[in-house]
């Protein structure tokens, strides 16, 4: 799955900015539980195709209805020049089926480490 | 991207009404085929002179008289900064402002601007059920006021502040009042003739029905405010400082023409209905869908009474952003989540968090209410269920 570009951007009530991204193909549900390898996944499956959030704590959020080809992005503002490719880095990687995770657990803890550095000074 | 063939189900008229009626779209489209024809500015007879019109259709409308202290601007917070700014230039050496909690930062934030610049002492006053008390304005006052400012409508909560009363309180000690009408215009009567109110403003793309970019003020003692924009008037053009006469005071530049055709359209339109039509069915459709939204244990109404068409609630357990995403994307039902533009009025009924807000015109109709309802209510009822699990 890719990226193909931002269609829209709002900098949010509480500081976030807000990306809303299209993609080459429609989200599913296998595509937020892959996703539950970084972070924490809400669902609500009946409301319409099925609504899902992403939360990544520090990094971004990703919020999106299954079968949708664009989902909504927000930034930690201060630190989404550290974050913003591992967002391009989560999609191209996801393939649907057996992801192999270790190119990305490995870019994961090296952005986290500079985006506690930055955010917290350790 | 994906094509969703759903109809969009707009309720966020709060903001910009939406739809138009024909009448609007079609007298925007009319005035932009001709020339402008503008008194001072063209020699030209061919156009209807739209913003004289304009001017006369408010003034009936407003029961505002004479139109000529009708003032067009760009919206409803550009004629506040003008009013706000201008009434604080005749009074320079300070003095005490009262606004309340319920208003929008266009009336807020120029006026902590001013705080911060100390050039006014500012009181907020708070509310209690959706409304300001006129005890607690008069108790405010202390003997150096000289201005209030502050919201006929709230737009989070829909409440109709008692602004005659206020007013009332207000002049017996000599105290100017603004007021800012961008909720109620065209939702429901207004008849300034009859209000204690120095200034009020409105906008033309909410109540009116008009398009962004059009607004303005009525002012019944211009020499009130000192004007704080200067520039081309198309009258007393030797002059080189600006014209005082009214409108001229306060309008400076080429006028939005188009805007004011539509704003004249939109009055015209809401006329014809009758604004007691059209109250009538915003009270409705609103206790409609406060009533539907009321059966669910974990949907959370903070204007179980408004006056206004607005209903303001959170689902327990959803940020109020997630449940506006979840009605655009799947239901294209349109809201507006967050902070409103009303900070304190947030902080004092949902801590700050925000919330999601309906609101209507004469544009929504009894199943775009049941639909709206029937989503919200499945969104809170799965919100009680699935939350959490992927």
């Amino acid at each position: 799955m890719r990226i193909l570009r931002s269609v829209r951007h709002k900098v949010c009530a509480d500081g976030s900015f807000m990306k809303e991204f299209l993609l080459d193909a429609p989200v599913t549900e296998g595509f937020f539980a892959y996703l539950e390898n970084f972070g924490t996944v809400e669902s609500l499956p009946d409301v319409g195709e099925g609504f899902y959030k992403f939360e990544k704590p520090d990094w971004f959020s990703i919020k999106g209805f299954a079968g949708d080809t664009t989902v909504e992005v927000r930034f930690k503002k201060e630190v989404m020049d550290l974050t913003v490719d591992f967002i391009y880095m989560l999609f191209s990687s996801y393939k649907g089926g057996e992801v192999d995770l270790s190119a990305l657990k490995r870019r994961e803890l090296a952005v986290g480490e500079r985006v506690q550095k930055r955010l917290y000074g350790a | 991207m994906t094509v969703n063939p759903k109809p969009i189900i707009y309720f966020n008229n709060a903001a910009t009404s939406w739809p138009k009626p024909p009448e609007v779209l079609e007298a925007v489209s009319q005035s932009l085929s001709l020339p402008v024809f503008g008194s001072g500015r063209t020699t030209g007879m061919q156009g209807e002179d739209s913003i004289t019109l304009a001017r006369e259709r408010l003034s009936a409308f407003l029961g505002a008289e004479p139109p000529e202290h009708i003032v067009f601007t760009h919206n409803a917070t550009d004629s506040l900064n003008i009013l706000i700014s201008g009434f604080l230039a005749g009074n320079k050496d300070g003095c005490h402002v009262l606004t309340t909690a319920l208003d929008h930062n266009s009336v807020l934030r120029p006026l902590h601007e001013y705080e911060q610049q100390h050039r006014i002492r500012l009181n907020i006053i708070p509310f209690t059920e959706c409304r300001v008390r006129p005890e607690s304005v008069e108790a405010a006052i202390r003997p150096d006021t000289r201005l209030m400012v502050m919201t006929h409508g709230s737009n989070v909560l829909g409440s109709v502040q008692d602004i005659k009363t206020i007013g009332d309180i207000l002049h017996d000690h000599g105290i100017y009042f603004v007021v800012d009408g961008a909720q109620t215009a065209g939702h429901i009567p207004i008849g300034l003739k009859d209000l204690p109110v120095d200034a009020f403003v409105f906008t033309g793309h909410k109540g009116l029905l008009g398009i962004p970019g059009t607004g303005g003020f009525y002012v019944r003692n211009p020499e009130a405010i000192t004007p704080v924009r200067f520039g081309g008037t198309g009258t007393d053009s030797f002059s080189l400082l600006h014209p005082r006469g009214m409108p001229e005071r306060f309008e400076i530049g080429t006028h939005n023409v188009p805007g004011l055709a539509a704003l004249a359209a939109g009055v015209n339109f809401i006329e014809e209905k009758g604004i007691a039509s059209i109250v009538k069915k915003a009270e409705e459709q609103t206790a409609f869908l406060i009533r539907e939204l009321k059966e669910e244990a974990n949907i959370m109404i903070y204007n179980e009474h408004p006056d206004l068409p607005i209903v303001a609630f959170n689902i327990r357990g959803l940020d109020n952003d997630d449940v506006g995403f979840m009605l655009a994307r799947g239901y294209n039902i349109v809201a507006r989540t967050g902070l409103h533009c009303a900070p304190l009025v947030h902080k004092a009924i949902d801590g700050g968090e925000g919330c999601v807000r309906l609101s209507l015109s004469w544009c929504t109709t009894d199943e775009e209410c049941r639909i709206a309802a029937n989503a919200i209510r499945r969104i809170a009822k799965n919100a009680n269920s699935s939350l959490g699990q992927a």
